[in-house]
């Protein structure tokens, strides 16, 4: 990715990798006893790095919606802008479906992490759905990478709602095969993330402005553009 | 065991949309026509802006009874809808033929393709936003109004892609 300057392209994309990479090296080192930490403190850690993702994640998600727009500033702000009311009520959609489904067990499991997860994960797939038809709507290829980080991110978002509910509900205690299966996806990911940067090629495109005609140039044009719009 | 079932058919229809988007992805050939006045579909501007025109709009407001208006102005908004759906279209063309140009080696088609691609792009913009108005103006034609901006934008966009050609072919 420095390498090919991604990481000026997709910042907050560059930002998660970074992120996790320090996230497992720490845990990693905790598990192997190369660290020692209280468990009150290794829990809170666990729950910041969630947290950390979970906002890193619509991070990344603003970064595909505005990719094909990173010219024009306007639109970008546009974009911006709907996103963020898109999201808020995606997310507030997503809790209210997750607090109706823990509705009969509350007090017991309503507030817990799997719960609030679960509702991320239900909205971030929404919103990946929603990021490929934005560029479908719009009449835009979309660029290889800005199409293999919504791959990989779709890809683990929705494998992960069904593993976190399969460990939820699952009848053998500490069983490790949801463990597994969840790092598996994430592998997965990242192969796929890795193949889309290895297949990237930069477009150059025209640094130059074009001094654009008058409006009132335009208009008097209009003999010429009706021609074209009805030939 | 209801929530596994929920969240496991969500997880497979979202993997099967992944799916489809990869097919699509990797199957969907790149237009890279730069003549999209043979490809617009034909809109009449001039009715379009007939059926936006405030001043219009507010002639028949004074006119008619409010219950006829409102009848009158629904009929006038299901046909501005064809109108923008057509222009929607139009954009895609024209958004397509500016991602093409823009990459062309010529830097003056390259600069007028990037501006094109950026004004279809804010033209397609309109269009969904002009919907979304229209809808509201529908549900409550006395107090909104749709937006006759549409029009002016679509002929500039479409001025721009009418000099591709020419630029591309010297």
């Amino acid at each position: 990715m420095f390498r090919k300057g991604l990481h000026r392209e997709f910042p907050v994309f560059f930002t998660y990798l970074f992120f996790e990479l320090l996230q497992f090296a720490f845990l990693y080192a905790i598990s192997l006893h190369l660290l020692t930490v209280a468990p009150s403190l290794y829990v809170k850690f666990d729950l910041y790095g969630r947290i950390g993702s979970t906002i890193l994640h619509f991070g990344i998600l603003q970064e595909l919606f505005e990719a094909p727009l990173k010219d024009n500033p306007s639109l970008r702000q546009t974009t911006r802008r709907f996103l963020w009311w898109v999201t808020a009520f995606i997310v507030a959609l997503a809790f209210a479906m997750i607090a109706i489904q823990y509705s009969n067990s509350l007090g017991h499991r309503l507030l817990s992490s799997y719960a609030t997860i679960l509702a991320f994960n239900v909205a971030q797939c929404f919103l990946l759905g929603l990021m490929f038809l934005w560029h479908r709507y719009l009449g835009l290829s979309m660029a290889s990478f800005v199409f293999g980080i919504a791959l990989g991110m779709g890809w683990t978002a929705s494998l992960e709602l069904l593993i976190l509910e399969w460990k939820d509900s699952i009848v053998i205690p500490n069983s490790r095969v949801p463990d597994f299966l969840q790092m598996g996806v994430y592998h997965c990911a990242v192969l796929i993330w890795l193949g889309f940067a290895l297949a990237y090629r930069r477009i150059t495109l025209p640094s130059g402005k074009l001094r654009l005609a008058e409006d009132q140039r335009l208009m008097e044009s209009v003999a010429e553009m009706e021609r074209v719009v009805r030939p | 065991m209801s929530g596994l079932i929920v969240y496991g058919f969500v997880a497979l229809v979202f993997v099967v949309f992944l799916g489809v988007q990869v097919w699509l992805h990797f199957s969907r050939p790149r237009s890279l026509a730069l003549a999209p006045s043979e490809q617009l579909v034909p809109v009449d501007l001039e009715a379009f802006e007939n059926l936006t025109d405030p001043d219009e709009e507010q002639y028949l407001r004074t006119s008619l009874s409010q219950r006829e208006f409102r009848r009158v102005q629904r009929t006038r908004l299901r046909a501005a809808r064809l109108y923008v759906a057509a222009l929607s279209r139009n954009a895609d063309v024209l958004v397509a033929a500016g991602e093409a140009a823009r990459l062309n080696p010529d830097p003056e088609v390259a600069v007028v393709g990037q501006e094109l691609f950026d004004r279809a792009l804010r033209l397609k913009f309109f269009c969904l936003f002009s919907v979304v108005r229209m809808q509201a103006a529908f549900v409550f034609p006395v107090l909104l109004s749709p937006s006759h901006q549409l029009a002016r934008q679509y002929m500039t966009v479409s001025y721009l892609a009418a000099n591709l050609p020419g630029k591309a072919a010297a």
